[in-house]
């Protein structure tokens, strides 16, 4: 493994895979998280309308 | 021309370590923004510290004596506010920012950019919400838990406490997805889930916790804002609304709450008491399986809040039921802490101190937990100061004991050098000692029917709020020694070797003291991760 010498200059060759895994887990997480904020407010919605 | 990789090597033999204020305003270095966690909490801990000690104050005699009613709510509301979301969150993604990458063999978190921007929305967010005492109608009055229609109620300070829980809660989630992306990519090969210290494995499942419930709040207060402010009526009954279902949202988010408040602190206790006992942790895998269970009841118990709102007779026989269950996993932790020290070769430096008076105290806020899990009991202690006594002596002799017990095991890492351990032991004998002059004498007060979020009381309430105020000026006062002993280490001392204590395991007792400016720029080896998965 290269050694670090900058949080920026991680993603040397043999990271690229790694650095793709975190992007695509972090998204994920956002998206569930999102997912959360927007069900709550539509399940208040259609409680509200029946 | 040079490729990226030949530009790095010849840079290797220093650590590209920022330097004045850049190093802090642009920091991407989880020490660093540990760091500033850290500082952070303790500056809003001695905030929230000050308006809970004008609480006391105002209470240590019947009637009104130095505030008005409004403003008493205003301290109150912000005060837990402040607590919660400045104090005791933020030290916990300071502690995850300082050990997480140390603990698991990682470089640093996964994300450093997005660790920075979570770190700097939050002094933003106080910033807002402090300076709504100086706003015509003063700071939010309506309780932390901001229940519809009170809360709708609220002067100009209501948009500015809107805003900063939004902001509080999206660094919260921008954490905790940095945590989980750290620890599910940055793993040093060999670092298996259950090789994780209890630390990583605690923060873990509340990250999950968090990313699960902050967006609940979220969507709670967005509905609070729109029913304010754009004629919806989501929560006013007069449109159609259900004000009783704001409070099952909030507690969807609150309940779980709980726990992202005190999981971390059961980590750092099964990292401290195997230190201290030198022994192995008692039941490893029962202790990861019990907290993971703790976290899903966590989400099927937050009626239990609301008994009293009127509910039908299953619905309360469920939640008393499942809130009763988190007593078995909670059980199987305070025995494992137990079997852990059992006939251990102790010792009781501070972090220890703190564990012990963690354990015995905690346990104290668990078991009137379950008294108020009890439908028929809930209904008498409802808004009472039992309820207080109860919270608090889970989140301060709890989450906060559990804080400083962290510190106090980590500091001579982070510095190099072993703090006073006389003051830190009159800083936890002070704080133990006093912890229980404030909070027990709240237990009597709630039982005879002393009523919580109140300025003024019933006089034969007086001799036992006396005895809390005195309390609670003096376990105020001793916390001023917690960053005497922190700011005198970071100056310097004894310096230590690369463990701190004869008996620590973990990786990150491999590392120098301090710590590298990058932690493991080598992936430690499988000999050393199993040297530091003792357990």
């Amino acid at each position: 493994m290269q050694p670090q010498t900058d949080s920026a200059q991680r993603a040397a060759p043999g990271s690229q895979g790694r650095s793709r895994r975190v992007r695509r887990s972090a998204l994920l997480w956002a998206l569930i998280a999102l997912a959360f904020y927007l069900s709550f407010i539509l399940m208040t919605l259609v409680r509200g309308w029946k | 021309m040079p490729t990226p990789l030949a530009h790095a090597a010849p840079h290797d033999d220093h650590d590209h370590k920022p330097h004045g204020w850049r190093r802090w305003v642009y920091a991407t270095n989880h020490k660093d923004i540990g760091t500033m966690y850290l500082v952070f909490s303790c500056i809003m801990f001695f905030i929230g510290g000050g308006a809970a000690m004008l609480i006391r104050l105002e209470l240590f005699k019947p009637g009104l004596q130095f505030f008005d009613p409004q403003f008493f709510n205003s301290l109150t509301t912000m005060h837990a506010l402040i607590m919660i979301f400045g104090a005791i969150m933020p030290a916990w993604t300071g502690l995850a920012n300082w050990m997480i990458p140390m603990q698991t063999g990682a470089p640093d978190m996964a994300l450093p950019r997005l660790n920075n921007f979570s770190f700097w929305i939050l002094p933003f967010a106080f910033t807002l919400l402090l300076s709504s005492f100086f706003v015509p109608g003063g700071a939010p009055a309506g309780g932390w838990t901001m229940y519809p229609p009170l809360v709708l109620q609220t002067g100009a300070s209501f948009p500015m406490l809107i805003f900063s829980i939004h902001l509080m809660g999206a660094s919260s989630i921008l954490g905790a997805i940095n945590v989980i992306v750290t620890i599910m990519n940055m793993r040093a090969p060999g670092m298996t889930l259950l090789r994780m210290p209890l630390f990583v494995w605690t923060w873990l499942i509340t990250a999950y916790l968090l990313i699960a419930v902050m967006p609940v709040l979220a969507g709670a207060v967005t509905m609070l804002l729109t029913d304010h402010f754009f004629g919806t009526t989501f929560f006013t009954a007069a449109g159609g609304g259900d004000p009783v279902m704001f409070q099952h949202i909030f507690w969807f988010f609150g309940h779980p709450e709980v726990y992202i408040l005190i999981l971390p602190a059961f980590g750092i206790i099964s990292e401290v008491i195997p230190t201290f006992s030198r022994k192995p942790l008692f039941g490893y895998e029962a202790m990861v399986y019990a907290v993971a269970s703790i976290a899903f009841l966590s989400f099927i118990v937050w009626a239990h809040h609301m008994f009293t709102v009127g509910m039908p007779l299953a619905a309360q026989l469920f939640f008393m039921l499942s809130t009763m269950l988190i007593a078995v996993p909670t059980g199987v932790k305070v025995f494992n802490w137990t079997a852990t020290m059992w006939k251990g070769s102790l010792s009781f430096e501070p972090p220890m101190l703190f564990a012990l008076a963690f354990l015995f105290l905690f346990t104290i806020g668990g078991f009137s937990g379950l008294m108020l899990a009890m439908v028929p009991a809930d209904y008498q202690y409802q808004d009472t100061y039992f309820v207080v006594a109860h919270f608090h002596y889970v989140l301060v002799p709890g989450s906060i004991f559990g804080i400083m017990a962290g510190v106090y095991y980590w500091l001579p890492k982070w510095t190099g050098y072993m703090y006073d351990v006389k003051l830190a032991t009159w800083h936890f004998w002070l704080s133990a000692i006093f912890v229980n002059v404030l909070f027990f004498p709240q237990h009597f007060l709630g039982l005879a029917g002393m009523p919580r979020r109140i300025p003024d009381y019933a006089v034969q309430f007086t001799d036992w709020n006396m005895v809390s105020s005195i309390g609670g000026f003096a376990f105020g006062l001793s916390q001023l020694l917690f960053p005497y002993v922190i700011w005198r280490c970071v100056r310097g001392g004894q310096r230590i070797g690369n463990k701190a204590w004869e008996g620590a395991h973990g990786l990150e007792w491999e590392l120098p003291s301090p710590p590298p400016f990058h932690s493991w720029t080598t992936p430690p080896s499988d000999a050393v991760i199993a040297r530091g998965a003792a357990h």
